[in-house]
């Protein structure tokens, strides 16, 4: 039983715990700071603004998890009941703070953290360290509250050829490890596999000292660091078991899925790896803005190859993106609108990427160099930003991802260097994956390419 | 609670709890429901909101026993005869498997009741120069 005095004191407590004036001015450089705090990596950077943002990057994502649905299950857990709170009260505390919670997971990681303002550093400290070591995972939160989002992102997952066709590619590229779906692609993660002693296992697993790191964006090194110690003392130290993944091998092939509502398609080849990783080439940053396909100014499709390419076709979504995980990369250009405009446009990306490897304009390059500085940029700009990069250096590699790096390193990038990325990746088997109107989409072999 | 009880008062008293011991004994053996192979939880009243989702909330194998043991106690009271001695439950099976959830969602219930008549006052001026 809560009484309302007990819980206004608890609430003032954790106000009253630490107050501080605003941050210093802007420092203007992006660099993580890296430390370890009760025997937990922590890396932040005191950028200037009232909003600070921590999140607790667990390598724990689709990639590791020993069980399929894990790392799905363990992020719609978080936050949930623990043994000191209720999750209501999570919430309603939280609310009352005005901060928001974040929990999100990509294939190598599982996120989890949130934004507020920076005096209430400590409060949200304590509530990570919480969610980490104490929460209770309890078969009835399961059936009630867990288990309906995992059924729901299922669903959503079907409904979307795009999110199908880019899980597919993975699979084709890295087959396990990298390759496992980030969405559950079938009930069985929730009617087999997903239960609160293989969750509870699982977040021991993953919320061991060992495999996760603290990253602060907007707080201070030395308060994080001090609040770290305070609240992350009884985290467990070693995990129940530990999480691996062998070194992500490209393998590619083609794999055609018919789908009733929508088609989509993605081209895919082997890319760079992030920056704290080994096989890092800044070329495929460059080379995603090369090829593009969305225009960053209005009024005009850009200067980029695939959308003057696909010129034909305007109601066709065109992006190319270069996905970096920490030991391998996947470079992806993905392709979503009607059956007919893919059918005939296609040809024209292949045949694009194929210009790439013999020839760049200087000027298209200078662009792209830009856009792809420019992008990484912004991206450090965003409160949330490299966050979760880092996290994820930081726990396999021991590096943080320094955006000022990265952006200086895309200055570096040739011609030459970009051709050959091209050219290895068509020499190369592509990973190309269909999904939709499979009458009318093409083969990999009928555009070209090898599979 | 579920049901107006005095134990928890008589629990706290230890001289009490001894006085009352066998006289709780003795009328449990009495109230009948062991001799129909049920358990007294088995007895609480399930149309509320609360007993409903604590029914929910039963391992599968504690809701298959607990259905086990009504339709037997049914079937018994349909034809006017008790268990034999043999399978009357005994006192240390009489073991209350569904109040604990049963409080602990009046709890979850209290909170939140708690929680919306909550009177939220703004910070003192102390931490106003935090500038928000």
């Amino acid at each position: 039983m809560l009484s309302r005095s007990a819980f206004r004191q608890a609430t003032r407590q954790s106000w009253l715990q630490q107050r501080r004036g605003m941050a210093a001015p802007a420092i203007g450089s992006f660099q993580y700071q890296v430390g370890e705090a009760a025997g937990i990596k922590i890396a932040s950077r005191d950028t200037s603004g009232p909003i600070g943002t921590i999140a607790l990057v667990a390598q724990a994502g689709t990639r590791y998890e020993t069980m399929p649905g894990l790392a799905e299950g363990l992020n719609k857990y978080a936050f949930k009941n623990t043994d000191r709170r209720t999750s209501l009260r999570i919430q309603r505390e939280s609310e009352l703070l005005g901060g928001s919670l974040i929990s999100t997971h990509t294939r190598e990681n599982l996120v989890t953290g949130a934004k507020f303002f920076r005096d209430d550093l400590p409060y949200f400290v304590e509530l990570l360290a919480e969610v980490a070591s104490q929460t209770s995972y309890r078969p009835h939160v399961m059936q009630e509250e867990v288990i309906p989002l995992v059924m729901m992102d299922h669903k959503k997952f079907l409904a979307n050829t795009l999110d199908m066709a880019l899980s597919s590619v993975h699979s084709l590229a890295f087959h396990r490890g990298l390759g496992n779906t980030i969405k559950p692609a079938s009930s069985t993660p929730y009617t087999k596999y997903l239960t609160a002693e293989s969750l509870e296992e699982y977040a021991q697993s993953a919320y061991a000292k060992s495999s996760f790191a603290i990253v602060g964006n907007g707080v201070d090194h030395a308060e994080l660091s001090k609040w770290t110690n305070e609240f992350f003392g009884d985290a467990r130290k070693s995990p129940l078991q530990q999480l691996t993944s062998p070194q992500s091998k490209y393998y590619g092939g083609e794999e055609r899925i018919s789908h009733g509502s929508g088609n989509s398609m993605v081209i895919a080849f082997s890319g760079s790896s992030s920056p704290t990783g080994a096989s890092y080439k800044p070329e495929a940053a460059v080379l995603a803005a090369l090829l593009g396909g969305q225009s960053a100014i209005k009024w005009s499709p850009g200067f980029s190859l695939l959308s003057k390419a696909t010129q034909e076709a305007p109601n066709m979504h065109v992006a190319t993106k270069s996905n970096i995980y920490t030991d391998a990369g996947l470079v992806t250009i993905a392709m979503d609108g009607s059956a007919t405009d893919i059918r005939n446009t296609a040809g024209k990306v292949v045949e694009a990427l194929k210009s790439v490897a013999q020839n760049i304009s200087k000027e298209d390059f200078q662009k792209a160099k830009a856009l792809a500085k420019f992008k990484e940029l912004e991206y450090g700009q965003e409160p949330r930003a490299a966050l979760e990069l880092t996290g994820a250096g930081l726990v396999r590699d021991n590096k943080p991802y320094q955006i000022d790096d990265v952006a200086k390193s895309i200055d570096g990038v040739t011609e030459d260097k970009v051709k050959k990325l091209v050219k290895e990746a068509l020499e190369n088997k592509a990973s190309v994956s269909a999904v939709g109107d499979l009458y009318l989409l093409p083969f990999a072999e009928e555009l070209g390419l090898k599979v | 609670m579920s049901y107006p009880t005095l134990a928890p008062f008589i629990q706290q008293r230890p001289w009490l709890m001894r006085w009352m011991r066998p006289l709780a004994r003795w009328y449990f053996d009495n109230s009948g429901y062991r001799k129909l192979g049920l358990r007294a939880d088995d007895l609480i009243p399930e149309e509320s909101e609360s007993v409903q989702l604590a029914l929910k909330r039963l391992p599968p194998k504690e809701a298959y026993d607990r259905v086990f043991r009504m339709r037997r106690a049914f079937q018994c009271s349909l034809a006017h005869q008790l268990l034999p001695q043999t399978e009357w439950t005994k006192a240390d099976e009489d073991i209350s498997y569904l109040e604990p959830i049963i409080k602990e969602i009046e709890a979850e219930r209290t909170e939140r009741e708690d929680l919306e008549s909550m009177i939220i006052k703004k910070r003192t001026s102390a931490s106003t120069k935090g500038g928000h």
